[in-house]
Protein backbone atom coordinates (compact mmCIF):
# COMPACT_ATOMS: atom_id res chain seq x y z
CA UNK A 1 0.00 0.00 0.00
CA UNK A 2 1.13 3.43 -1.01
CA UNK A 3 2.25 5.27 2.01
CA UNK A 4 -0.23 8.73 1.15
CA UNK A 5 -3.05 5.93 1.81
CA UNK A 6 -4.92 7.83 4.69
CA UNK A 7 -5.11 5.75 7.99
CA UNK A 8 -8.56 5.87 9.57
CA UNK A 9 -8.88 5.14 13.37
CA UNK A 10 -12.20 3.37 14.85
CA UNK A 11 -14.92 5.61 15.42
CA UNK A 12 -15.10 7.05 18.91
CA UNK A 13 -16.54 10.41 20.03
CA UNK A 14 -14.39 12.71 21.59
CA UNK A 15 -15.14 13.61 25.32
CA UNK A 16 -13.32 16.90 25.53
CA UNK A 17 -15.76 18.46 22.57
CA UNK A 18 -18.98 20.46 24.09
CA UNK A 19 -21.09 19.33 20.48
CA UNK A 20 -20.52 16.74 18.10
CA UNK A 21 -21.87 16.35 14.55
CA UNK A 22 -21.86 13.16 12.83
CA UNK A 23 -22.21 13.21 9.19
CA UNK A 24 -22.63 9.88 7.27
CA UNK A 25 -22.82 8.99 3.65
CA UNK A 26 -24.61 5.75 5.03
CA UNK A 27 -28.19 5.53 6.15
CA UNK A 28 -27.54 5.11 9.61
CA UNK A 29 -25.34 5.97 12.40
CA UNK A 30 -23.02 3.91 14.25
CA UNK A 31 -25.58 1.90 16.54
CA UNK A 32 -26.10 3.78 19.93
CA UNK A 33 -24.12 7.11 19.57
CA UNK A 34 -27.34 9.31 19.40
CA UNK A 35 -27.42 7.91 23.39
CA UNK A 36 -24.00 8.59 23.92
CA UNK A 37 -23.95 12.30 24.62
CA UNK A 38 -26.05 15.12 25.06
CA UNK A 39 -25.21 17.61 22.50
CA UNK A 40 -24.85 15.32 19.38
CA UNK A 41 -26.54 15.63 15.92
CA UNK A 42 -26.13 12.89 13.23
CA UNK A 43 -26.87 13.86 9.37
CA UNK A 44 -27.66 10.78 7.22
CA UNK A 45 -28.27 9.99 3.65
CA UNK A 46 -31.48 7.89 3.05
CA UNK A 47 -32.17 7.96 -1.23
CA UNK A 48 -35.76 8.73 -1.99
CA UNK A 49 -36.06 9.52 1.63
CA UNK A 50 -38.88 12.10 3.01
CA UNK A 51 -37.08 14.80 1.34
CA UNK A 52 -37.09 18.03 3.30
CA UNK A 53 -34.76 17.09 6.03
CA UNK A 54 -36.16 18.28 9.37
CA UNK A 55 -34.73 17.58 12.89
CA UNK A 56 -35.91 14.64 13.91
CA UNK A 57 -36.13 12.90 17.62
CA UNK A 58 -32.65 12.00 18.48
CA UNK A 59 -30.61 14.51 16.07
CA UNK A 60 -30.73 12.31 13.23
CA UNK A 61 -31.26 14.21 10.18
CA UNK A 62 -31.54 12.36 6.87
CA UNK A 63 -30.76 13.97 3.21
CA UNK A 64 -31.74 12.49 0.33
CA UNK A 65 -28.11 12.78 -1.07
CA UNK A 66 -24.30 13.23 -0.42
CA UNK A 67 -24.59 16.11 -3.02
CA UNK A 68 -27.47 17.59 -0.63
CA UNK A 69 -25.69 16.90 2.76
CA UNK A 70 -22.63 18.51 1.70
CA UNK A 71 -24.41 21.41 0.18
CA UNK A 72 -25.43 22.15 3.42
CA UNK A 73 -22.79 21.33 5.50
CA UNK A 74 -20.84 24.74 4.95
CA UNK A 75 -23.39 27.09 6.08
CA UNK A 76 -23.85 24.57 9.13
CA UNK A 77 -20.18 24.71 10.40
CA UNK A 78 -20.19 28.44 9.56
CA UNK A 79 -22.94 29.17 12.26
CA UNK A 80 -20.79 26.63 14.85
CA UNK A 81 -19.22 27.98 17.46
CA UNK A 82 -15.66 26.40 19.35
CA UNK A 83 -15.94 23.34 21.18
CA UNK A 84 -17.44 21.25 18.42
CA UNK A 85 -16.01 18.24 17.39
CA UNK A 86 -16.87 16.90 13.96
CA UNK A 87 -16.89 13.15 12.46
CA UNK A 88 -17.49 12.32 8.74
CA UNK A 89 -18.09 8.24 8.32
CA UNK A 90 -18.36 6.49 4.52
CA UNK A 91 -16.55 6.71 1.49
CA UNK A 92 -13.17 7.71 1.24
CA UNK A 93 -14.61 10.01 -0.79
CA UNK A 94 -17.72 11.46 1.25
CA UNK A 95 -15.45 11.57 4.45
CA UNK A 96 -12.30 13.71 2.96
CA UNK A 97 -15.08 15.80 0.71
CA UNK A 98 -16.58 16.56 4.58
CA UNK A 99 -13.15 17.00 5.77
CA UNK A 100 -12.08 19.75 2.79
CA UNK A 101 -15.37 21.57 4.02
CA UNK A 102 -14.36 21.43 7.56
CA UNK A 103 -10.77 22.91 7.21
CA UNK A 104 -12.47 25.84 4.79
CA UNK A 105 -14.84 26.65 7.63
CA UNK A 106 -11.94 27.14 9.91
CA UNK A 107 -11.89 23.44 12.03
CA UNK A 108 -8.76 22.29 13.19
CA UNK A 109 -7.83 18.19 11.86
CA UNK A 110 -7.18 17.67 15.67
CA UNK A 111 -11.30 18.61 16.09
CA UNK A 112 -12.47 16.02 12.83
CA UNK A 113 -12.23 12.19 12.83
CA UNK A 114 -12.47 10.31 9.68
CA UNK A 115 -13.62 6.99 9.28
CA UNK A 116 -14.47 4.68 6.15
CA UNK A 117 -17.63 2.39 6.03
CA UNK A 118 -19.21 1.18 3.19
CA UNK A 119 -18.64 -0.57 0.30
CA UNK A 120 -14.71 -0.07 -1.25
CA UNK A 121 -15.43 1.92 -4.12
CA UNK A 122 -13.11 5.01 -5.27
CA UNK A 123 -13.54 8.21 -6.99
CA UNK A 124 -10.79 8.62 -9.67
CA UNK A 125 -9.40 11.53 -11.13
CA UNK A 126 -8.37 11.26 -14.87
CA UNK A 127 -5.22 13.22 -15.19
CA UNK A 128 -5.85 13.46 -18.60
CA UNK A 129 -8.85 15.15 -18.88
CA UNK A 130 -9.86 16.08 -15.14
CA UNK A 131 -13.19 14.18 -15.01
CA UNK A 132 -13.92 12.81 -11.62
CA UNK A 133 -15.27 9.43 -11.97
CA UNK A 134 -17.48 8.35 -8.77
CA UNK A 135 -17.27 4.89 -7.29
CA UNK A 136 -15.34 3.18 -8.99
CA UNK A 137 -14.78 -0.78 -7.67
CA UNK A 138 -12.12 -1.89 -9.99
CA UNK A 139 -8.48 -0.67 -10.93
CA UNK A 140 -9.24 -0.08 -14.75
CA UNK A 141 -12.32 2.09 -15.63
CA UNK A 142 -12.72 4.01 -18.64
CA UNK A 143 -13.56 7.77 -18.45
CA UNK A 144 -16.74 8.50 -19.81
CA UNK A 145 -15.34 12.11 -20.85
CA UNK A 146 -12.46 11.66 -22.81
CA UNK A 147 -12.24 7.77 -23.56
CA UNK A 148 -9.48 7.17 -21.82
CA UNK A 149 -8.67 3.41 -20.18
CA UNK A 150 -7.71 4.10 -17.15
CA UNK A 151 -5.49 2.26 -14.17
CA UNK A 152 -6.35 3.46 -11.10
CA UNK A 153 -3.15 3.89 -8.68
CA UNK A 154 -2.66 3.42 -5.03
CA UNK A 155 -1.93 7.32 -5.03
CA UNK A 156 -4.95 9.38 -2.67
CA UNK A 157 -5.55 13.22 -3.01
CA UNK A 158 -6.63 14.31 -0.29
CA UNK A 159 -7.11 17.71 -1.71
CA UNK A 160 -9.55 16.43 -4.42
CA UNK A 161 -10.77 13.01 -2.42
CA UNK A 162 -10.17 11.25 -5.30
CA UNK A 163 -7.55 8.47 -6.57
CA UNK A 164 -5.78 9.66 -9.52
CA UNK A 165 -6.45 7.34 -13.21
CA UNK A 166 -3.73 7.43 -15.59
CA UNK A 167 -3.75 5.72 -19.08
CA UNK A 168 -3.40 1.80 -18.57
CA UNK A 169 -0.38 1.46 -20.48
CA UNK A 170 1.29 4.66 -19.79
CA UNK A 171 4.58 2.80 -18.50
CA UNK A 172 4.71 0.60 -21.19
CA UNK A 173 2.28 0.81 -24.01
CA UNK A 174 0.12 -2.03 -25.17
CA UNK A 175 0.99 -3.59 -21.23
CA UNK A 176 -2.54 -4.03 -19.67
CA UNK A 177 -2.47 -5.18 -15.84
CA UNK A 178 -5.05 -7.58 -14.94
CA UNK A 179 -8.21 -6.07 -13.82
CA UNK A 180 -8.89 -6.40 -9.98
CA UNK A 181 -11.73 -5.54 -7.63
CA UNK A 182 -10.39 -2.83 -4.44
CA UNK A 183 -9.48 -4.65 -1.40
CA UNK A 184 -8.72 -1.95 0.38
CA UNK B 1 23.75 46.04 16.57
CA UNK B 2 23.68 49.48 18.43
CA UNK B 3 20.64 51.10 18.67
CA UNK B 4 20.00 54.44 20.71
CA UNK B 5 16.74 55.19 22.97
CA UNK B 6 15.10 58.12 20.52
CA UNK B 7 12.70 58.06 23.47
CA UNK B 8 11.47 57.25 26.67
CA UNK B 9 8.22 57.89 28.73
CA UNK B 10 6.73 56.62 31.64
CA UNK B 11 3.19 54.65 30.44
CA UNK B 12 1.93 53.55 34.15
CA UNK B 13 3.43 53.68 37.53
CA UNK B 14 5.50 50.01 37.02
CA UNK B 15 5.58 50.41 33.27
CA UNK B 16 8.33 52.51 30.88
CA UNK B 17 7.94 52.98 27.24
CA UNK B 18 11.17 52.75 24.77
CA UNK B 19 11.58 53.84 21.04
CA UNK B 20 15.22 52.61 19.80
CA UNK B 21 16.20 54.21 16.65
CA UNK B 22 19.09 53.06 14.70
CA UNK B 23 22.11 54.94 15.04
CA UNK B 24 23.98 56.84 12.01
CA UNK B 25 20.54 56.05 9.88
CA UNK B 26 21.40 52.19 9.59
CA UNK B 27 18.97 50.01 8.17
CA UNK B 28 16.57 48.72 11.13
CA UNK B 29 15.63 45.10 10.20
CA UNK B 30 11.59 44.67 9.94
CA UNK B 31 9.81 42.93 12.70
CA UNK B 32 6.84 41.51 11.68
CA UNK B 33 3.73 41.68 14.23
CA UNK B 34 4.62 39.46 17.28
CA UNK B 35 8.39 40.15 17.36
CA UNK B 36 10.67 40.54 20.16
CA UNK B 37 13.92 41.89 20.34
CA UNK B 38 16.71 41.20 22.90
CA UNK B 39 18.36 44.12 24.75
CA UNK B 40 22.12 43.78 26.39
CA UNK B 41 21.62 45.95 29.83
CA UNK B 42 24.56 47.05 31.29
CA UNK B 43 24.47 46.20 35.32
CA UNK B 44 27.09 46.81 38.26
CA UNK B 45 28.99 43.48 37.68
CA UNK B 46 27.00 41.80 34.59
CA UNK B 47 25.18 42.37 31.18
CA UNK B 48 21.65 41.44 31.56
CA UNK B 49 19.52 39.54 27.94
CA UNK B 50 15.90 40.86 28.07
CA UNK B 51 13.94 40.12 25.48
CA UNK B 52 11.04 42.50 24.86
CA UNK B 53 8.21 42.25 22.62
CA UNK B 54 8.00 45.20 19.58
CA UNK B 55 5.04 46.94 20.08
CA UNK B 56 5.72 49.19 16.81
CA UNK B 57 4.65 48.16 13.22
CA UNK B 58 6.31 45.95 11.26
CA UNK B 59 7.45 48.96 8.59
CA UNK B 60 7.83 51.18 11.61
CA UNK B 61 11.42 53.55 11.09
CA UNK B 62 12.19 52.29 15.02
CA UNK B 63 11.41 50.00 17.17
CA UNK B 64 9.23 50.62 20.68
CA UNK B 65 8.66 48.53 23.61
CA UNK B 66 7.30 48.78 26.89
CA UNK B 67 8.72 47.36 30.10
CA UNK B 68 7.31 46.76 33.09
CA UNK B 69 9.47 46.94 36.16
CA UNK B 70 9.70 43.61 37.61
CA UNK B 71 8.91 43.25 41.75
CA UNK B 72 12.40 41.01 42.66
CA UNK B 73 14.30 41.91 39.37
CA UNK B 74 16.89 40.36 37.99
CA UNK B 75 18.40 43.40 36.93
CA UNK B 76 17.87 44.70 33.72
CA UNK B 77 14.11 45.84 33.95
CA UNK B 78 15.60 48.04 37.13
CA UNK B 79 18.08 49.24 34.97
CA UNK B 80 16.00 50.69 32.32
CA UNK B 81 13.39 51.95 34.60
CA UNK B 82 16.03 53.95 36.88
CA UNK B 83 19.24 54.53 34.67
CA UNK B 84 18.31 54.49 30.73
CA UNK B 85 17.38 57.78 29.48
CA UNK B 86 17.62 58.98 26.15
CA UNK B 87 21.03 59.09 23.96
CA UNK B 88 22.23 55.88 25.75
CA UNK B 89 23.04 53.29 22.96
CA UNK B 90 22.12 49.92 23.69
CA UNK B 91 23.33 46.75 22.23
CA UNK B 92 20.39 44.70 20.68
CA UNK B 93 19.92 41.59 18.79
CA UNK B 94 18.03 41.16 15.53
CA UNK B 95 14.21 40.77 16.19
CA UNK B 96 13.11 37.05 16.58
CA UNK B 97 9.19 35.97 16.01
CA UNK B 98 8.05 33.18 18.01
CA UNK B 99 4.62 34.88 18.69
CA UNK B 100 3.65 35.11 15.15
CA UNK B 101 -0.31 35.89 14.35
CA UNK B 102 -1.92 32.39 13.23
CA UNK B 103 -1.82 32.49 9.22
CA UNK B 104 -4.47 29.94 9.49
CA UNK B 105 -7.24 31.95 11.32
CA UNK B 106 -9.69 33.45 9.90
CA UNK B 107 -10.54 35.39 13.11
CA UNK B 108 -8.62 35.90 15.89
CA UNK B 109 -9.51 36.26 19.96
CA UNK B 110 -6.66 38.42 21.70
CA UNK B 111 -6.81 37.85 26.13
CA UNK B 112 -4.12 39.84 27.52
CA UNK B 113 -3.29 41.26 30.98
CA UNK B 114 -1.00 43.96 31.87
CA UNK B 115 2.40 44.00 30.33
CA UNK B 116 1.19 40.90 28.64
CA UNK B 117 -0.49 43.46 25.92
CA UNK B 118 2.54 44.32 24.44
CA UNK B 119 2.87 41.72 21.11
CA UNK B 120 -0.54 42.24 20.41
CA UNK B 121 -0.19 45.96 19.75
CA UNK B 122 1.82 44.79 17.23
CA UNK B 123 -1.18 42.52 15.94
CA UNK B 124 -3.23 45.66 16.48
CA UNK B 125 -1.32 47.58 13.52
CA UNK B 126 -2.17 44.74 11.19
CA UNK B 127 -3.81 46.23 8.32
CA UNK B 128 -7.43 44.51 8.03
CA UNK B 129 -6.82 41.88 10.66
CA UNK B 130 -10.33 40.85 12.15
CA UNK B 131 -10.10 40.35 15.60
CA UNK B 132 -11.47 40.77 19.51
CA UNK B 133 -9.81 41.66 22.18
CA UNK B 134 -10.02 41.68 25.77
CA UNK B 135 -7.18 43.28 28.12
CA UNK B 136 -7.45 42.86 31.85
CA UNK B 137 -5.30 45.93 34.08
CA UNK B 138 -5.60 47.33 37.28
CA UNK B 139 -8.26 49.95 37.86
CA UNK B 140 -5.24 52.82 37.96
CA UNK B 141 -3.97 51.93 34.92
CA UNK B 142 -6.96 52.09 33.22
CA UNK B 143 -6.45 55.28 31.56
CA UNK B 144 -2.72 54.69 29.81
CA UNK B 145 -4.11 51.15 28.94
CA UNK B 146 -6.61 53.15 27.10
CA UNK B 147 -4.69 54.74 25.10
CA UNK B 148 -3.47 52.34 23.71
CA UNK B 149 -5.94 50.47 22.21
CA UNK B 150 -8.02 51.26 19.22
CA UNK B 151 -11.95 52.96 20.95
CA UNK B 152 -13.73 50.47 18.58
CA UNK B 153 -16.24 47.83 19.74
CA UNK B 154 -13.38 45.21 18.79
CA UNK B 155 -10.92 46.46 22.03
CA UNK B 156 -12.27 45.82 25.55
CA UNK B 157 -10.25 46.99 28.65
CA UNK B 158 -11.49 45.27 31.83
CA UNK B 159 -10.00 46.27 35.26
CA UNK B 160 -12.07 43.60 37.56
CA UNK B 161 -12.12 39.70 36.66
CA UNK B 162 -15.76 40.06 36.98
CA UNK B 163 -16.39 42.17 33.71
CA UNK B 164 -14.86 39.26 31.79
CA UNK B 165 -16.89 36.46 31.37
CA UNK B 166 -14.23 33.97 30.06
CA UNK B 167 -16.46 31.22 29.63
CA UNK B 168 -19.35 32.79 27.93
CA UNK B 169 -16.77 34.64 25.49
CA UNK B 170 -14.78 31.41 24.37
CA UNK B 171 -17.83 29.63 24.17
CA UNK B 172 -19.15 32.12 21.30
CA UNK B 173 -16.44 32.40 19.16
CA UNK B 174 -16.70 30.63 15.41
CA UNK B 175 -15.11 27.86 14.49
CA UNK B 176 -12.53 29.83 12.58
CA UNK B 177 -10.81 31.40 15.30
CA UNK B 178 -7.93 30.98 16.79
CA UNK B 179 -6.95 32.15 20.51
CA UNK B 180 -4.28 34.22 21.56
CA UNK B 181 -3.49 34.82 25.47
CA UNK B 182 -0.46 36.60 26.99
CA UNK B 183 0.21 37.96 30.42
CA UNK B 184 1.46 36.39 33.68
CA UNK B 185 1.57 33.02 34.23
CA UNK B 186 -2.11 32.66 36.38
CA UNK B 187 -4.07 34.78 33.63
CA UNK B 188 -2.90 32.05 31.43
CA UNK B 189 -3.25 29.12 32.92
CA UNK B 190 -7.21 30.38 33.98
CA UNK B 191 -7.88 30.96 30.40
CA UNK B 192 -5.96 27.85 29.02
CA UNK B 193 -8.01 26.04 31.43
CA UNK B 194 -11.31 27.31 30.93
CA UNK B 195 -10.61 27.00 26.99
CA UNK B 196 -10.27 23.36 27.39
CA UNK B 197 -13.56 23.15 29.86
CA UNK B 198 -15.20 24.04 26.83
CA UNK B 199 -13.94 22.05 24.34
CA UNK B 200 -11.35 24.77 22.75
CA UNK B 201 -8.65 21.92 20.49
CA UNK B 202 -4.35 22.78 22.22
CA UNK B 203 -3.77 23.66 18.40
CA UNK B 204 -6.27 26.81 18.61
CA UNK B 205 -5.06 28.33 21.93
CA UNK B 206 -1.37 30.03 21.18
CA UNK B 207 0.54 31.74 23.90
CA UNK B 208 3.56 34.18 24.71
CA UNK B 209 5.70 33.17 27.51
CA UNK B 210 8.71 35.66 29.05
CA UNK B 211 10.04 36.02 31.69
CA UNK B 212 9.87 32.58 33.47
CA UNK B 213 13.57 33.24 35.14
CA UNK B 214 13.26 34.42 38.25
CA UNK B 215 16.02 32.99 40.04
CA UNK B 216 16.14 30.42 42.99
CA UNK B 217 18.61 28.82 45.07
CA UNK B 218 22.09 28.85 43.94
CA UNK B 219 23.68 25.73 42.30
CA UNK B 220 26.58 24.25 40.10
CA UNK B 221 26.41 23.41 36.75
CA UNK B 222 28.90 20.93 35.44
CA UNK B 223 29.46 21.37 31.76
CA UNK B 224 31.15 17.60 31.15
CA UNK B 225 32.74 18.35 27.25
CA UNK B 226 33.39 21.83 28.60
CA UNK B 227 34.89 20.31 31.92
CA UNK B 228 33.98 24.03 33.16
CA UNK B 229 31.87 24.34 36.63
CA UNK B 230 29.71 27.25 36.51
CA UNK B 231 28.24 28.36 39.75
CA UNK B 232 24.51 29.57 39.04
CA UNK B 233 24.16 32.61 41.49
CA UNK B 234 20.32 33.20 42.95
CA UNK B 235 19.62 36.15 41.06
CA UNK B 236 21.07 34.76 37.62
CA UNK B 237 20.33 31.82 35.27
CA UNK B 238 21.82 29.31 34.33
CA UNK B 239 22.10 30.48 30.64
CA UNK B 240 23.31 33.94 31.84
CA UNK B 241 26.26 32.30 34.35
CA UNK B 242 27.11 29.98 31.25
CA UNK B 243 28.05 33.14 29.21
CA UNK B 244 29.50 35.09 32.16
CA UNK B 245 32.02 32.16 32.38
CA UNK B 246 32.94 32.55 28.66
CA UNK B 247 31.07 30.10 26.73
CA UNK B 248 28.68 30.36 24.02
CA UNK B 249 25.41 27.46 24.47
CA UNK B 250 22.68 27.88 22.37
CA UNK B 251 19.77 30.82 22.56
CA UNK B 252 17.53 32.37 20.72
CA UNK B 253 14.04 33.52 22.89
CA UNK B 254 15.99 33.38 26.66
CA UNK B 255 11.89 33.27 28.08
CA UNK B 256 11.92 29.77 27.84
CA UNK B 257 9.27 29.30 24.57
CA UNK B 258 11.58 28.55 21.97
CA UNK B 259 13.35 24.70 22.49
CA UNK B 260 16.83 26.81 21.17
CA UNK B 261 18.50 26.17 24.11
CA UNK B 262 17.84 22.63 25.06
CA UNK B 263 20.94 20.80 26.81
CA UNK B 264 20.73 16.75 28.05
CA UNK B 265 21.02 16.67 31.49
CA UNK B 266 23.73 13.69 32.35
CA UNK B 267 23.65 13.50 36.24
CA UNK B 268 20.85 15.66 38.62
CA UNK B 269 17.52 16.45 38.64
CA UNK B 270 16.89 19.93 36.88
CA UNK B 271 13.51 22.01 38.33
CA UNK B 272 11.58 22.68 35.00
CA UNK B 273 10.43 26.51 34.39
CA UNK B 274 10.32 26.45 30.30
CA UNK B 275 7.05 26.61 28.46
CA UNK B 276 8.62 24.12 26.31
CA UNK B 277 9.11 20.71 27.19
CA UNK B 278 5.85 18.15 27.13
CA UNK B 279 4.78 16.62 30.42
CA UNK B 280 6.74 13.27 29.18
CA UNK B 281 10.09 15.15 28.33
CA UNK B 282 9.78 17.12 32.16
CA UNK B 283 9.24 13.63 33.87
CA UNK B 284 12.28 12.05 32.10
CA UNK B 285 14.51 14.61 33.64
CA UNK B 286 16.74 14.06 30.81
CA UNK B 287 16.55 17.59 28.97
CA UNK B 288 16.97 21.11 30.41
CA UNK B 289 16.00 24.88 29.19
CA UNK B 290 19.04 26.50 30.39
CA UNK B 291 17.36 30.06 30.30
CA UNK B 292 15.04 29.93 32.66
CA UNK B 293 14.96 26.02 34.48
CA UNK B 294 17.42 25.69 37.39
CA UNK B 295 18.51 22.27 39.28
CA UNK B 296 16.67 20.54 42.33
CA UNK B 297 20.06 18.87 43.19
CA UNK B 298 23.31 21.11 44.23
CA UNK B 299 25.03 19.69 41.32
CA UNK B 300 23.95 19.26 37.73
CA UNK B 301 25.89 17.25 35.14
CA UNK B 302 25.06 18.76 31.21
CA UNK B 303 26.07 17.80 27.90
CA UNK B 304 28.14 20.44 27.00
Amino acid sequence: MSKNRPVYEPFALEPSGRAHLVVTSLDAPPEGIEDSFDNIEVWTVKHNGPGVPVLAAGGVRPFRSTTELLAQLGHRLGRETAGLRFYAIGSEAFIWDAYNIGIVAGLHPSEISLHRAGPLVRRVYCSHCRTMIEGVPVNIVSCPSCEAALFVRDHFSRRLAAFMGVKVDAEVPGEIPAAEVFTS
Amino acid sequence: MKLKIEAAGQLTSGIRKFTLAPVDGAVLPRAGAGSHVVLEIPGPNRVWKNAYSITSAADALAYEIMVRRVEKSRGGSAWLHEHAKVGDVLEVYPPQNLFAPQRKAKRHLLLSAGIGITPFLSYLKLPGLAYEMHHCCKPEDETAFRTLLPSGPEATLHTSRNTLNLEALLKRQKLDTHLSVCGPESFMDVVLATAAHVGWPAAKVHKESFGGATGGEPFVAHLKRSGVKVNVGREESLLDAMEAAGLTPPCLCRGGACGECKLTVLDGVPAHHDHYLSETERAANNAIMICVSRAKTPELVLDF
